[in-house]
């Protein structure tokens, strides 16, 4: 019958927190790489060059229309065998897994966060980004002191939203080795034949850092509104 | 690259039909028209029941959406796929699970987009409508619903494109998909998992880019007749 | 939220474990004409698929379908997920499992097996530049295999340092080993052979590490309770050792014809009897 106890020690409650612990890793990481790159590529689809908007459509048309399960299997078993040798050997030696499912994430992530990010920016009064060149600072000094913390203020119910995807993103880790929360659910399930307590763990684990998470964006909104 | 198109490219399409259920991309593109045909009414019904007067049916309904949208979709499959059976009393494949899965995860992020729908349709249509005799659901039916789908049509195009996307999570259950077949004939082949993967990757590519760029271009025309009319 | 939460749990657990009054399996599946069997499609030569009928083939597929027609009815093969099998054959969505399943004490508190169709161990596979030659030699290093199978916990059990990654499936995990994500594939003996044999002049690079971490029997999985199912299964595998059929199958899937290239059955199908 039903026995959360059966979860709450042993080998299981470690599983699964360590599980935890590793999802919430792979989020906090790939938030910090994938800003910056969404910036970046926002401000490429903003550039007054016509190659580099080019540069930066299809940068997010590539990656949004193709699953993430797709991302990670490409990143694990495609990529880093194109890599040369000596490389390689170096980050099979690591823990290729987890590199893996980071590059897939931030690269898809920072797809849909600089799509909102572009939205903040053109937000904003073209006044802003004028003033900014007339003091004689340069397109990119403008955007990075003037124009993108403002943008991101603006942007960031959508980018808290994107977060909240990021976050069940990183269940789909599992399908390369990674050893994340989905993953370990899975395994305590193949160990323990119990599907019923894994799942109301995952389940209440994952739902715990989503209402965190809307949460912040509830707060923040109030702050700013 | 080339070997591998044409060795494979039967089993890529249609999985093991006819010798076998349905596979490949052809069970991706079904596997999603069901879900979003399917999952429009249940939008519409879980719509409905976050707005209706009646706390009994506001509150459950309020708590199943904030949970399943609070739950990555892979768990939503996991249970869908131990627990469905036990619940209706009915044998379902992993087909049969994808769909249900699908359909109530999607089910809850369209219930925003129809309500917007609805609303979006002018209050005088209903008005109209009823006053010509009409009852409720008639004029649901009749005036509101079908210009309101036609308003929904490029959220719902793009809405096809995530239902897609969402597909390949059938992988984990064993589900013939299209990503499924594709590691499949990765585990044949053995050494070229860079070209099987950027195929994988190239076939949803198409098959969405066009899907989004229709929605935009549906988008455009909508907006050109919206301003054409006013 | 909790209490909520909790409510829900309860829930899915009262409903999930009510039982669905059934019938009469064995009546069941004569009635409609065609006996389900769980196969996994990817254990090549127990199950696999055949690249150019694009149809399911194998040891286990045969025996399948010669229990179907010892039964009279259609043999309807469907694939299964390693972690999947066990759920699969409980919710009643296949009647019997054909899939490389193990038969040990903890399984049988949730189903039942029939007469034990294949013996084998389960061993590891290295690549000779990994210097390994022991199992023992695996502690601290990382191993790559299928989920939801045995092979994780043997591993674990045999030795106790090693580091495991678990891919959905099993040409996963060898694919990883190819590519040197790991320096050990774990699998079952006869699947191990079959890779090994299909290396072909790559087989110079890798070796099968002698020692078997378990004594794998394999069986068919029946639900739990269903003795009709598992006496007219077992009646039909017993004629078919009896007319020499089942050894014929055999060596068509595990002879020396094959890529496992046995030249001996080393067992019969008669038991269903297992060691502690």
């Amino acid at each position: 019958m039903f026995d959360l106890n059966f979860l709450l020690a042993g080998d299981y409650r470690d599983w699964l927190l360590s599980g935890l612990l590793l999802s919430l890793q792979l989020m906090g990481i790939t938030l910090l790489l994938s800003l910056p790159l969404a910036c970046g590529v926002a401000m490429l689809r903003l550039a007054p060059s016509r190659l580099l908007n080019g540069l930066g459509a299809a940068y997010v048309e590539l990656i949004r229309n193709v699953p993430l399960l797709a991302h990670f299997l490409f990143w694990y078993f495609g990529a880093p065998e194109l890599l040369p040798d000596a490389w390689k050997e170096r980050l099979y030696a690591g823990n290729i897994e987890a590199v893996s499912a980071v590059t897939a994430l931030t690269l898809y992530t920072a797809a849909y966060m600089a799509e909102d990010i572009r939205s903040g920016i053109r937000a904003i009064p073209a006044q802003q980004f004028e003033a900014g060149r007339a003091l004689g600072l340069s397109f990119l000094a403008t955007m990075r002191l003037c124009i993108v913390p403002q943008a991101l203020r603006l942007a960031a119910p959508p980018l808290l939203s994107q977060t909240l995807n990021l976050w069940q993103n990183t269940s789909i880790a599992t399908v390369i080795g990674v050893a994340e929360l989905m993953y370990q659910t899975q395994r305590v399930e193949a160990a323990s034949f119990r599907s019923v307590e894994a799942f109301v763990f995952a389940s209440v684990a994952y739902l715990a850092v989503s209402l965190a998470i809307a949460g912040l964006a509830a707060w923040l909104q109030r702050k700013v509104a | 690259m080339l070997e591998l198109i044409h060795d494979y490219w039967l089993y890529f399409l249609v999985g093991r039909y006819p010798e076998g259920p349905l596979g490949g991309l052809a069970l991706t593109v079904l596997l999603a028209s069901l879900a979003l045909v399917l999952s429009l009414p249940f939008g519409l019904l879980l719509g409905l029941a976050r707005l209706s007067p009646w706390r009994l049916l506001r509150w459950p309904v309020a708590a199943l959406i904030h949970v399943v949208r609070g739950i990555p979709l892979l768990l939503v499959i996991f249970w869908a796929y131990f627990f469905l059976p036990s619940i209706t009393g009915h044998e379902s494949g992993q087909f049969g699970t994808m769909l249900a899965a699908l359909v109530i995860f999607d089910g809850i992020y369209l219930a925003e987009i129809v309500r917007a729908g609805v609303q979006a349709v002018p209050k005088g249509q209903v008005e109209a409508a009823r006053s010509l005799g009409l009852t409720y659901l008639d004029s649901m039916r009749q005036v509101v619903l079908p210009q309101a789908l036609r308003h929904m049509l490029p959220s719902l195009v793009n809405q096809f494109v995530s239902t897609i996307k969402e597909t390949s999570l059938g992988t984990i259950i064993g589900l013939a998909e299209v990503s499924f077949i594709a590691s499949q004939v990765n585990g044949l082949v053995l050494t070229k998992p860079v070209q099987v993967y950027f195929l994988l990757g190239m076939t949803y590519f198409v098959l969405c880019f066009s899907l989004s760029r229709a929605a935009f271009w549906l988008e455009r025309r909508q907006a050109r007749l919206l301003k054409a009319a006013a | 939220m909790q209490t909520r939460l909790h409510f829900a749990a309860l829930l899915f657990t009262s409903i999930a474990f009510t039982q669905v009054a059934q019938a009469d399996q064995l009546a069941a599946i004569k009635a409609k004409g065609e006996l389900v069997c769980g196969t996994l499609g990817t254990d090549e030569p127990n199950s696999f698929i055949d690249a150019k009928s694009r149809q399911l083939v194998g040891y286990e597929v045969d025996l399948c379908r010669a229990i179907a027609q010892g039964l009279g009815v259609k043999p309807v093969i469907k694939q299964l997920a390693v972690a999947a099998r066990i759920p699969e054959l409980q919710q009643g969505r296949i009647d019997i499992l054909t899939a490389s399943l193990t038969h040990n004490k903890e399984r049988e508190a949730l189903i039942d097996f029939s007469l034990s169709t294949f013996y084998t161990g389960q061993r590891v596979l290295v690549k000779k530049s990994s210097n390994i030659t022991t199992v023992a030699g695996l502690a601290g290093k990382k191993v790559l295999t299928v989920k939801g199978g045995t092979q994780e916990p043997n591993i674990r059990k045999a030795v106790p340092g090693v580091d495991v990654v678990t891919f959905e499936t099993a040409g996963q995990a060898y694919l990883g080993l190819q590519q040197g994500k790991g320096v050990g594939y774990v699998d079952d003996e006869v699947s191990l052979l079959n890779n090994y044999a299909k290396l072909g002049a790559a087989q110079k690079d890798y070796i099968v590490l002698p020692q078997n971490i378990s004594q794998e029997v394999f069986a068919f999985g029946i639900r739990k309770g269903e003795t009709g199912v598992k006496t007219a299964v077992d009646q039909v595998l017993r004629g078919l050792e009896k007319s020499g059929e089942a050894e014929k199958l055999f060596f068509k899937w595990y002879g020396p014809t094959s890529n496992v290239k046995f030249q001996k059955r080393t067992f019969k199908i008669e038991s269903d009897k297992i060691d502690a």
